[in-house]
């Protein structure tokens, strides 16, 4: 589904991705590990297109439709659309943009995209009640301004809600685990493995192990200075949180 | 470098027998007082650059024409008119400054409700209109409200006697007609709001022509006795060639009430005036703004609140959101008089730039002579969040409607605080143009 080929990137003129290799199928999940500084959130973010990194080599293939596209050539809103959606390390506030206003607007352009017909408030009101009992959230979610007076538990929950609504093919949690606590955690991580299926694939990228006792990787990669320089099945995780890093960048 | 006195009489050309038009159309102390108010501009002169209170408007584009009086002609834009008026309020319209008692409907008012012509007052309501004026000595009010008040031969008169209570909101519509160009028109309105009566007024300045150029030089006059209530709106929506210079003169006494929401997003340069006194204890007001502009239009807003008594509240919240080349000016200031202790004002300015060559100048100014009072102000000036954009775009919003849906959340943020549904309605109206060029 997804083919990460030599990517070079950065920021502001300063390389962070030195020429990545990842490849992932359909109906996987994918660990991505490292330390602080390792690149890890810039992957994510280059995937989904944020503007402020440059890609300066490679290429990001993504399948849709049997034939492979370049990722990188589409605007942010367009790989959307195409089923790539990024769960935010730090999701936004938006004062004066409702949330379900909003989440409705986002979910008829894929209809659009699709060339399904787009939903009416009602309509949309009924599908959404029914993503938000499955992740056990309350009202309030989508009665308020996208995000704003969240705790960061909220915030994160909510970016699984709108992964609900959204029904992605391809899932990127940018450390979506950092600063919560073990039951949202766990809430984020049940939410997370409903929406799973052989269809579509999730990348978690995390500083810690512990997330993924909920969400079972078939593949760990450990990311140093720009590139992978291990992969293996789950049990490498365990051995990072064991033993660190070190043993692995010497 | 042409001197002042010149350009006044070039301005003037236009009814330069302007003297004699005052003595037929007005008798007795109009006649006296209009006379006084024509002096007094011929004396004055336009201010420049160089005066504080008129630094970032350059007038030369609207004194260097030649207008004329408003005249009477066939207004042919009554469809485009109707799809903005409520047929459920109270409606009052002006055609290039005339007043048209077929498009109005004034009829049915509640007791204690009057609705009349200014002119009609001037015999009708004699004392209550001299008892205005004399709040307001001629000789400082500005150049431009002395044009008014030189050139006002008709207006609105709206007085609400003690406990008069009337919910549905007033509507006072100011068109001027796109067949007309070079008019000047002189608006003046007159609300009076008696003890403890409480009414709701909006009064819009509106042209359907983007192409008419014209001059409206606007006069509002609110008195608000003790604990009485006014929410008033003030919406311009101009031709995007019309200037626009306004004047909102609100004097309020003890425990009264003052709601204010000041509109703008037409004209090429507007100037919008609200001076609030607070000449009694206890009273409150509220100030709010909302600012549109585009291309080169130049919008400022000035408003001063005098703290003359204790325990008074002004609560100021204006907002701006400008594209293209277009320019705002905000210039807010606050006086507090040493024996108005325990004053509470609040004032915040916050502007939206989306043109990459858009300008703000905000400027509070406090001027504080009580020391138990609490004043707090500030302004701010910022581009749309790259963040907040980009975490639209990452759900599927295109980059242009991210755009507008957080312009658009920026301006609900104020549109939201108006309850009546129906002023909130036409101001989203109003709006339509804005976002569809964002």
């Amino acid at each position: 589904m997804l083919e990460i080929k030599n990517l070079h990137a950065g920021i502001e003129g300063t390389p962070i991705l030195k020429g990545l290799n990842l490849s992932v199928n359909a109906g996987e999940v994918h660990a991505i590990m490292g330390p602080n500084g390792s690149g890890k959130s810039t992957l994510a973010k280059v995937v989904a297109g944020h503007p402020q990194y440059a890609v300066t080599e490679g290429q990001v293939l993504y399948e849709v439709n049997f034939k492979k596209i370049n990722l990188l050539e589409l605007e942010p809103e367009d790989r959307a659309r195409e089923g790539v959606f990024m769960a935010f390390q730090y999701p936004v506030e938006i004062p004066g943009v409702n949330a379900s206003m909003f989440l409705r607007a986002a979910f008829n352009e894929i209809c659009k995209h699709q060339g399904a017909e787009e939903m009416d408030p009602i309509e949309f009101d009924e599908y959404l009640r029914k993503k938000m009992k499955l992740l056990d959230m309350d009202e309030k979610f989508i009665n308020r301004p996208v995000n704003v007076d969240f705790s960061g538990g909220e915030k994160k929950r909510n970016e699984i809600l709108q992964m609900a609504v959204l029904n992605p093919r391809l899932m990127v949690l940018d450390e979506t685990d950092s600063g919560l606590d073990i039951d949202s955690m766990r809430i984020v991580a049940d939410g997370v493995n409903k929406l799973r299926n052989k269809n579509n694939a999730v990348i978690v990228i995390t500083h810690y192990q512990r997330l993924l006792n909920y969400i079972v990787p078939d593949f760990v990669h450990i990311l140093h200075d720009g590139k992978i320089i291990k992969s293996q099945g789950k049990e490498l995780a365990l051995e990072v949180e064991d033993k660190g890093y070190d043993w692995l960048i010497k | 470098m042409i001197l002042q006195s010149e350009r006044n009489d070039s301005f003037l050309e236009g009814f330069e027998h302007l003297d004699k038009t005052i003595a037929l159309q007005s008798t007795g102390w109009l006649r006296e007082f209009r006379l006084k108010n024509l002096s007094r501009f011929n004396e004055a002169g336009f201010p420049t650059l160089k005066d504080e209170e008129w630094k970032y408007l350059n007038l030369e584009p609207i004194i260097s024409r030649h207008y004329h009086l408003t005249v009477s002609t066939p207004f042919t834009e009554t469809a485009a008119l109707k799809t903005y008026l409520n047929p459920a309020e109270t409606n009052v319209v002006f055609v290039n400054g005339i007043f048209s008692e077929n498009l109005s409907n004034v009829r049915d008012l509640p007791k204690g409700v009057v609705i009349t012509t200014l002119t009609e007052a001037m015999t009708s309501h004699r004392a209550d209109i001299e008892n205005l004026l004399k709040k307001y000595p001629v000789a400082q009010a500005n150049v431009f409200t002395t044009l008014n008040l030189a050139l006002t031969g008709n207006g609105i008169f709206i007085k609400l006697t003690d406990k008069a209570i009337n919910k549905k909101n007033i509507h006072i519509v100011h068109v001027t007609s796109v067949k007309e160009q070079n008019i000047i028109s002189a608006p003046r309105s007159v609300i009076l709001i008696g003890d403890s009566a409480e009414a709701s007024v909006m009064e819009t300045h509106i042209s359907f022509s983007d192409d008419a150029v014209y001059f409206t030089n606007a006069l509002t006059d609110i008195l608000i006795a003790q604990n009485g209530i006014l929410n008033y709106h003030k919406a311009q929506s101009e031709s995007l060639k019309a200037f626009h210079i306004g004047t909102t003169r609100v004097w309020q006494e003890k425990d009264s009430n003052f709601n204010g929401f000041s509109f703008m997003v037409g004209g090429s340069i507007t100037r919008n005036n609200l001076d609030v006194i607070l000449n009694g204890e206890g009273a409150s007001t509220r100030l709010n703004g909302l600012y549109c502009t585009n291309g080169t239009q130049l919008v400022d807003n000035h408003s001063a609140v005098d703290h003359r008594e204790p325990n008074g509240t002004s609560n100021q919240l204006y907002k701006g959101i400008l594209n293209g080349a277009s320019r705002a000016v905000f210039n807010g200031k606050i006086f507090v008089k040493p024996i108005a202790q325990k004053t509470n004002s609040y004032q915040l300015n916050k502007n939206l730039l989306l043109g990459k060559e858009a300008r703000v100048d905000t400027k509070p100014q406090l001027e504080i002579g009580a020391d138990d009072v609490k004043c707090t102000h500030g302004a701010t000036i910022g581009q749309l969040n790259e963040d907040e954009v980009f975490y639209l775009q990452s759900r599927c919003i295109a980059k242009s409607d991210a755009v507008k849906m957080l312009s658009k959340g920026f301006v609900d943020d104020i549109i939201d605080t108006i309850t009546d549904e129906s002023i909130h309605a036409k101001l989203n109206k109003l709006l339509e143009p804005t976002f569809a060029a964002l």
